[in-house]
């Protein structure tokens, strides 16, 4: 920092100093304002963070894949009427490409699951198993049985809630009832040989996977499948492989990224940016006040002093800066505090934080029931930056007027 | 001689093998006889609840095993409604709405008319011959008729969420009583012949009723009064037109 005033930065950082601590329990007060709302920012920006993280990742392990291909018409009307065929040479070519770590094809299709007391609307999977495990599908989440062996397979794998609702059992028969192209009844019998666990309820209910093979069959579609389900190695940035992907699908076939398919996922993920720079301005603009009111008072209290000093010959600018001076101290100072204190809270629910006594309400949301704090650099950065610039400009105002007072004035205020 | 070869003939084939088929003839002709070759009826379907009951008058026709027509009579404001089979397909009519629907896959365990009968109950009743296997677990003797009771097993991929069914059929082959089991061997529902009676030149179930064991106060009753068998019915009776706009 360049100074145009006639005092060394030494003796101005001195001052300033000195001057902070005249009135210790004040500085103290501010310090801690400063601290509480920096912690704030970034402790919450950190758990929201998470919470969005997992929504997203959670959410992919639904659709999962980063990119899928469907029937043009696939997404208004998910009936089997709106299936594709299976990939040709060009696009399997494209799928060996390295940005593709994963892909299946699966039959999705509406159906009714039917025990012996309930019965109940889901979506049937007609899954290659292999396929499924390699784009993301757990195998750790059965809790019992086992999951689907081969597309030939004839067992059912349905969620442990559905199971509840059901009231049925692992190795029972259940019904299950869709509709084949032309729109007569398919239905047959099917065995529980897997219960799966769900990280939220709704997918639990929601979901049954059954043999891909063995759906073609009992629809009458024969080779055709509902959609194309691909993974690649960051969701975040799915441009290249949705390029890679669109460019070698079939002409009559809609190839969509996960952002676009569930675009309340993908919006969460642009909001959440938003509404993080939203959250730490808020705190900030709550801080201001009580930073201008401070420092407005340390100048008022020293009018004499200062009008003294600018009469031993003190250049209005260098009482600028000495202010100003205290003010990035002051805001130094509380944002050590206060990112000592966010780590420090951070650090012991990294391994994440069990919210299970709000689990009803978190996966109404659809978030899963433990948090894990996401503390990202950027965000940290974010608060830090915006704290000392936006905090240096609100204190500009009451420096300004500590250096236009006439010493002669200042002098004799009493 | 002939007779006591028929005897001696008797006696060789195995006699599991024999009941099998026993069984599963036994069914379908239980089956048979309750549709005949072509078959008319009126009847009157009451729904009991704890705390109200309905009674509607309806008449039905049926064909062969997958032809079948029923169509509500009284009271005015359910007149007109009608259920159309054809197989494994099932329309209804609406007069209010004026509108065909096809029942969905989703709906076919929904009830029937509000009754306790699910859609699949009505549209599947003769699947039970092809999708399970027959086996005859019982016989006996009561008031001058000799019952048999056969359990019935459904095929590992029948579209079928018991465990087992359970029936009783008369030597004149009326189904007695159907109990659907679950696949714990919990009696489930039962549909009960209440009352056998001389009707349409052959002993048929005139009064039967539909119940769940848990609820023993809510339950579908169907009294026939009056059937005839075997006349003739013409195709364009069992036509989604005809069922728009009833021609007889």
């Amino acid at each position: 920092m360049a100074f145009s005033s006639n005092l060394p930065l030494a003796a101005m950082s001195r001052l300033a100093w000195r001057n902070l601590w005249r009135n210790h329990r004040r500085t103290l007060i501010m310090l801690l304002a400063i601290s509480v709302g920096v912690w704030a920012m970034i402790f919450m920006t950190a758990l929201m963070r998470g919470m969005v993280d997992q929504m997203i990742e959670d959410g992919i392990v639904a659709l999962p894949g980063f990119v899928q291909i469907h029937h043009p018409g696939y997404r208004d009307d998910p009936s089997i009427e709106n299936s594709l065929a299976p990939p040709g040479p060009r696009l399997l070519e494209a799928l060996r490409d390295q940005e593709v770590s994963g892909w299946t094809t699966r039959v999705r299709v509406p159906a009714m699951i039917s025990s012996e007391r309930s019965s109940r609307g889901v979506t049937l999977l007609g899954v290659d198993p292999e396929g499924e495990i390699a784009l993301g599908f757990d195998p750790a989440s059965i809790v019992e049985g086992r999951f689907l062996e081969s597309p030939e397979d004839k067992g059912l794998v349905i969620g442990r809630k559905l199971l509840e609702r059901l009231e049925t059992d692992l190795g029972k028969r259940v019904v299950v009832m869709s509709q084949d192209p032309d729109n007569d009844i398919a239905d047959r019998g099917f065995r529980i040989v897997g219960v799966y666990k769900g990280k939220l309820e709704g997918l639990e209910e929601g979901f049954i996977y059954a043999g891909r093979s063995t759906v073609q069959l009992l629809l009458k579609m024969g080779q055709q499948i509902s959609e194309i389900a691909i993974a690649g190695r960051d969701y975040r940035d799915v441009e290249q492989l949705y390029q890679l992907v669109n460019d070698a699908a079939d002409e009559d076939s809609e190839v969509k990224p996960w952002g676009e398919l569930d675009t309340y996922l993908g919006l969460m993920l642009g909001v959440m940016d938003g509404f993080v720079l939203v959250w730490v301005l808020i705190i900030f603009l709550a801080l201001s006040f009580g930073l201008v009111n401070t420092l407005m008072m340390a100048v008022f209290e020293r009018i004499r002093e200062i009008g003294l000093m600018q009469a031993l010959g003190m250049k209005p600018s260098a009482i600028l800066y000495q202010v100003l001076l205290e003010s990035l101290m002051l805001l130094t100072l509380g944002l050590l505090i206060g990112n000592l204190l966010a780590f420090l809270s951070v650090l012991p629910i990294r391994d994440g934080l069990d919210l299970s006594v709000v689990s009803q309400g978190m996966e109404m949301m659809g978030v899963s029931s433990v948090l894990y704090p996401a503390l990202k650099l950027r965000d940290l950065v974010m608060a830090n930056v915006v704290v000392i610039i936006l905090g240096i400009l609100t204190s500009l105002l009451p420096a300004w007027r500590a250096s236009q007072y006439r010493p002669v004035e200042a002098i004799s205020k009493t | 001689m002939r007779a006591f070869t028929i005897l001696f003939a008797a006696f060789l084939i195995d006699p599991l093998f024999a009941s099998d088929i026993d069984a599963r003839q036994l069914v379908q002709q239980a089956m048979d006889h309750w549709r005949g070759l072509t078959s008319y009826s009126e009847m009157n379907m009451t729904i009991h609840r704890p705390d109200w009951e309905r009674t509607m008058t309806m008449r039905s026709w049926s064909k062969g095993d997958k032809l079948s027509l029923v169509r509500v009579i009284e009271p005015k404001k359910d007149a007109g409604n009608g259920t159309l089979l054809n197989d494994n397909n099932m329309w209804t009519f609406t007069p209010k709405i004026n509108r065909i629907i096809k029942v969905p896959s989703s709906m076919m365990s929904q009830s029937w008319l509000g009754s306790d009968f699910s859609n699949k109950d009505i549209s599947k009743s003769t699947d039970i011959i092809d999708q399970y296997d027959h086996e005859l677990t019982a016989q006996e003797e009561r008031n001058g008729h000799l019952l048999y009771t056969i359990t019935s097993i459904p095929h590992e991929d029948a579209a079928v969420v018991w465990g087992k069914e359970v029936l009783t059929v008369r030597d004149d082959f009326v189904l007695l009583e159907q109990q659907f089991w679950d696949q714990d061997g919990v009696l489930v529902k039962t549909l009960k012949t209440l009352e056998v009676a001389e009707m349409g030149g052959r002993p048929v179930a005139k009064i039967m009723r539909m119940g769940k064991l848990e609820t023993p106060e809510e339950w579908t009753q169907l009294t026939a009064s009056s059937v005839e068998f075997d006349l003739e019915l013409p195709d364009n009776l069992f036509t989604l037109s005809n069922l728009r706009n009833p021609r007889r």
